[in-house]
């Protein structure tokens, strides 16, 4: 009965569910895998608190998930109105706050008062900045706008949100800037003045690095460390990233085509962020060639559903709003997937609902939860014609079953 | 807007596009690590990651022939304290318990480890040192102190284990129990019998086991059971009687302290089988105090001096070259040889002595006359003989270093027409202490000559792997007739020979004297002499059932040097004290003839005592001390003179008494 209320609640594209659902159950092996390092090492010898820890993230994320996907997504529009000065707050006191983790200077997180757990802001307010940019995109969809009058409404809130991020993450603040860029060219933003924007963002990135050298005490440690990890990208000196990533090369070369077995990877021993950053290399480790692409092709199918979504959604704003929170998903998977294969430099980027850690799996829950209310809304609009013709009871089998109850 | 909405999915079907190709270059990727560059990364896989633990075997024990343990391993461990690990929490919490419990355990007081511990840490110092090589038992005590409790990682304790083999005699035949030791260049030294068995019995395999590293320098076993399970070491039981042990190392020891000896060893053997039963072996230290050194018994080889005699006469005797009542000439005390003098150490000499009473007084001239006179034309048949008796080569005990004995033979660069005369009263050749022991103790054991041996069984916990039996080197050295004659002359050399000072008329021993002048060919020799005294021989005379020699070198000729007054005493001392527990002689009266009377006494005393209770009863003939308890319990007051029998009692027999009476006893 409890179920059958909780299927008959859910409404969107079903199939999403079902992708998600199934990475989320997939994320359980690799992550209780690769987390038995951490507890042998840290000397709690528990590895099933990290089993809970995972599962109470989860959890918490489908919850979101499900909120947001009630959410008539109209209501989002201004939503993101009123979140953005409340990200930039947030982005604000976590840059002074300056939370430190595993030792290096990196103000990410903050501590949520009453729950007690750390969150990284930056991937809020890169949904947030999303859904305001699918907004502001899908409202001068019929006006012919000139580069002048996009700066103030448009720009200037993504940088101002980018420039607060770069400090402590200059890679999640290209990919919220790459993402931005997608949406916008996908928004019908003349392509001319996207050019001109990346030029500013360009010089605006070059400013910043020639001030953080310029004095060094401001921002110690960021800038040093993006210059050696991109130098150490092309070239061939041994650092703290080439270790990583010859570790994750081994772990991808013992997998193998069928992997050594759950639980069995070795590798996952020495790879920092085994169950996070490098859970790709851990999966292929265990699950060998045929895990790794299976992994892939969800997320491909993810990718094709959400299109899916996209094009059927009867709005300009809900196609864009599905689009610009869906690709960063992906394509966060991508460079996931791209880091740990050698493809791309060490960013730090996590495999969405699959890596261990709140926020990643939170925020892709919310972002997931938006496209699902997108296709909800849709779904209703199709139930409305349905009922109007009196073809509704075929058209939906849970419909047919609860009304049978 | 329908034509934006199419624009927008245009250019959706590009950037999916985009994101696709992304996903196929990926998997490209993926395949050329796995493929093109796969096997140099599984390589490194393996290489690194993954290597084979050595599982060190337990060594076996050695034990005593009876049972007690003479050597053995037991873990040892290293306590150091990581200053840095702990939180600054947990640090403040408990290094006020920390510094107590160490307070309590090392004596300095809390204050003190407080102080430290704060210094080392602002120091950063990560690998404090707190206590080395201490037992199981401590270790525990040290892992429940406050902060280090908490473990490694958060508490910053550090254990560091190791084996460490343990001597519980102590110091107590150190050396012939042995032990292996690697230096750090490699070179091992095993001396001993744990050195000497311990790579065939007491080392036992070392087992493997396949360990994968798991980051911050651990390793976890890959498996969980051992690729090569490690098998523990055999015990070895060794002859060595602690008892008589230390009965010969005390002796010794108290000789050498006396004497100011420079070294001495003591070798106890049992005379049927050659199970040596003591080997003690003590030598100075520049504080003069002394510890087993060196192996002296098994591994020095020295002239014999006086003990040779005997071999030198037994020759003479098997080859019938002379009798023991053959008479020689040992003149004034001096006699001439080939351009030097012979002499000896009785002045004015024994005059005209029998070949018997020679070795008795251990006649230098006597023996040196009767072998010249039987050999000098033919020296080599004398040689062969000692050959035949081993004598010239090593015995082959198991301890490794065992001295090289030699015998000069005709032809030889040593060889001269001295060589044969002193040869024969135990110069010109050399021997070590073992060597002459089992000789002696062939003819204790009526002419079988038994390899000493020091082990007696392997052991698996309690299953035998091996017994070791007597082995023979010659079945027979002499015939009956001149072994009993040699019997009968090293018993009257205790008896009255130079050995008399040692006689015991309540336990028999035979033996013979030594004492032999040590670097006599240096300058000064006369004013600043160096001997070493031995005795050497057997107990009982009769039916002898342990050989012993004893030799102490380089004695305080001021205190004394001959055999008889240096290593006699340390021969008389071990023989004395075995022999009390088996005693020759009965020395106290039997026993039963004294139970019959107790008994008798004391149900004559029970009559009396259930029988009387207010009426005086007789206690002439009882015991005073029965007397006095049996009227004392009625409640007489005793008076009595002194103990032994009653003879009288001042009340008669048959009176009633009262209590607090006086009573007079007469006692014989």
């Amino acid at each position: 009965m409890e179920m059958k209320t909780v299927f008959n609640n859910i409404k969107g594209d079903r199939l999403i569910w079902a992708l998600v659902a199934l990475l989320a159950i997939f994320s359980f092996l690799p992550v209780y895998s690769a987390s038995s390092n951490l507890a042998y090492v840290t000397g709690s010898g528990n590895t099933f608190t990290f089993f809970i820890k995972h599962f109470i993230h989860l959890l918490m994320g489908f919850g979101i998930m499900y909120g947001v996907h009630k959410f008539p997504y109209r209501y989002f529009r201004g939503l993101s109105l009123i979140m953005l000065p409340l990200v930039i707050v947030l982005l604000i006191i976590t840059m002074i706050q300056g939370t430190t983790i595993d030792g290096a200077n990196a103000s990410r997180w903050i501590r949520i008062p009453i729950v007690g757990v750390s969150f990284q802001t930056s991937t809020f307010a890169s949904v947030v900045l999303m859904v305001y940019v699918a907004r502001y995109l899908s409202k001068i969809k019929d006006e012919k706008v000139s580069f002048k009058e996009t700066i103030l409404p448009l720009w200037f809130p993504v940088f101002l949100v980018l420039m607060l991020i770069l400090p402590s993450n200059f890679s999640t603040t290209a990919i919220i800037f790459s993402m931005v860029l997608v949406l916008t060219f996908l928004g019908g933003y003349p392509i001319r003045y996207l050019a001109a924007i990346v030029g500013a963002g360009l010089i605006g990135f070059i400013m910043f690095v020639l001030v953080a050298k310029a004095f060094p005490d401001a921002m110690p440690n960021r800038v040093d460390t993006w210059i050696s990890r991109i130098e150490n990208f092309s070239d061939n000196a041994d650092t703290k990233e080439d270790y990583q990533i010859e570790k994750a090369k081994i772990a991808i070369a013992s997998g193998g085509i069928k992997g050594v077995g759950p639980g069995k990877s070795i590798q996952k021993n020495f790879l920092p962020q085994s169950s996070s950053d490098f859970i790709f290399a851990i999966i292929i480790e265990e699950y060998g060639m045929i895990g790794g692409l299976f992994l892939l092709l969800m997320y491909m199918f993810l990718l094709f559903r959400i299109v899916i979504v996209a094009q059927k959604s009867d709005s300009v704003f809900g196609k864009l709003l599905v689009l610009g929170v869906g690709i960063p998903i992906i394509f966060q998977a991508l460079i996931n997937m791209a880091v740990a294969v050698e493809l791309f430099p060490v960013t730090g980027q996590t495999l969405p609902f699959v890596s261990s850690g709140g926020t990643s799996i939170w925020m892709s829950c919310l972002a997931i939860g938006i496209i699902l209310s997108v296709s909800a809304k849709r779904e209703e609009l199709k139930q409305k014609e349905s009922n109007d013709l009196d073809e509704d009871l075929e058209d939906n089998p849970l419909e047919v079953l609860s009304e049978a109850m | 807007m329908a034509v934006q909405e199419k624009g927008i999915l245009n250019r959706l079907y590009f950037v999916a596009g985009c994101m696709f190709i992304f996903g196929i270059a990926v998997v490209f990727k993926l395949f050329s690590i796995q493929f093109i560059q796969g096997d140099k990364y599984r390589e490194m896989a393996d290489k690194r990651d993954i290597k084979e633990m050595v599982i060190p075997a337990n060594r076996g024990n050695v034990y005593s022939s009876n049972g007690n343990l003479l050597a053995t391993s037991i873990p040892k461990y290293d306590i150091r304290f990581d200053a840095l690990a702990s939180s600054n929490k947990n640090f403040e919490k408990h290094i006020k318990g920390l510094s107590d419990s160490l307070s309590v355990y090392f004596g300095k007081p809390s204050s003190y480890y407080t102080q430290k511990l704060r210094k080392e840490r602002k120091n950063k110092s990560r690998y404090l040192l707190l206590a080395r090589n201490i037992g199981y038992s401590q270790y525990l005590r040290f892992r429940s102190f406050p902060l280090l409790n908490l473990g490694a990682y958060k508490g910053g304790l550090i254990v560091e284990q190791s084996t460490k083999r343990e001597y519980p005699l102590g110091v107590v035949a150190q050396r012939t129990i042995g032990y292996e030791r690697k230096d750090e260049a490699g070179n091992v030294t095993r001396p001993g019998i744990d050195g000497a068995f311990g790579e065939s019995y007491l080392k036992g395999k070392d087992g493997l086991r396949l360990k994968q590293k798991i980051g911050k320098g651990q390793w976890k076993p890959i498996v969980d059971y051992d690729h090569v399970e490690p098998v523990d070491g055999y015990d070895v039981y060794t002859t060595i009687d602690v008892n008589i042990q230390d009965i010969a190392h005390h002796a010794l020891l108290e000789q050498l302290e006396y004497y100011e000896a420079e070294h001495g060893c003591v070798v106890v053997m049992d005379v049927k089988t050659g199970e040596i039963k003591a080997i003690a072996n003590l030598g100075r230290t520049s504080t003069n105090t002394y510890y087993e050194k060196l192996n002296y018994a098994v591994g020095e080889s020295h002239e014999p001096g006086s003990s040779f005699k005997l071999m030198a006469l037994m020759v003479a005797l098997e080859d019938k070259k002379i009798d023991t009542s053959t008479i020689v000439d040992t003149g004034r005390g001096k006699k001439h040889f080939y351009g030097r003098y012979i002499t000896d150490s009785k002045t004015g000499g024994y005059g005209k002595i029998s070949a018997a009473r020679a070795l008795e007084v251990s006649s230098n001239i006597g023996l040196a006359t009767l072998i010249d006179d039987a050999y000098a034309d033919n020296p080599q048949q004398f040689i062969d003989k000692l050959k035949s008796w081993h004598l010239n080569e090593r015995l082959g005990v198991a301890i490794k270093g065992e001295g090289k004995p030699d015998i000069p033979q005709p032809g030889d660069k040593k060889w001269s027409r001295n060589a044969l005369p002193s040869i024969a009263y135990g110069y010109n050749l050399r021997l070590t202490p073992l060597q002459t022991l089992a000789f002696y103790n062939a003819i204790a054991n009526n002419g079988k000559m038994v390899k000493p041996r020091f082990i007696k069984e392997v052991k698996e916990h309690s299953k035998s792997i091996e017994k070791f039996d007597e082995m023979i080197l010659v079945d027979q050295i002499a015939s009956k007739e001149t072994l009993d004659k040699i019997h009968e002359i090293l018993k009257n050399t205790v008896e009255r020979g130079t050995g008399s000072s040692l006689y015991s008329k309540y336990f028999s021993m035979a033996g013979k004297t030594g004492t032999t002048r040590v670097e006599y060919w240096k300058d000064g020799w006369e004013e600043n002499p160096k001997y070493i005294s031995s005795f050497t021989g057997y107990f009982p005379a009769e039916n002898p059932k342990y050989s012993c020699i004893v030799v102490i070198h380089e004695p305080k000729v001021k205190k004394g040097f001959y055999g008889a007054d240096v290593s006699g005493p340390v021969f008389k001392k071990v023989a004395q004290k075995i022999f009390t527990d088996t005693p020759i002689k009965e020395e106290i009266k039997s026993l039963n003839a004294e139970t019959v009377q107790l008994t008798k006494d004391y149900n004559s005393y029970n009559d009396k005592a259930r029988t009387y209770i207010t009426i005086m009863p007789s206690v002439v003939g009882l015991p005073v001390m029965d007397a006095v308890a049996l009227l004392e319990n009625m409640g007489l007051k005793v008076v009595f003179n002194k103990t032994g029998r009653v003879k009288s009692q001042s009340i008669s027999k048959g009176i009633k008494v009262k209590a607090n009476q006086t009573i007079e006893l007469e006692v014989s």
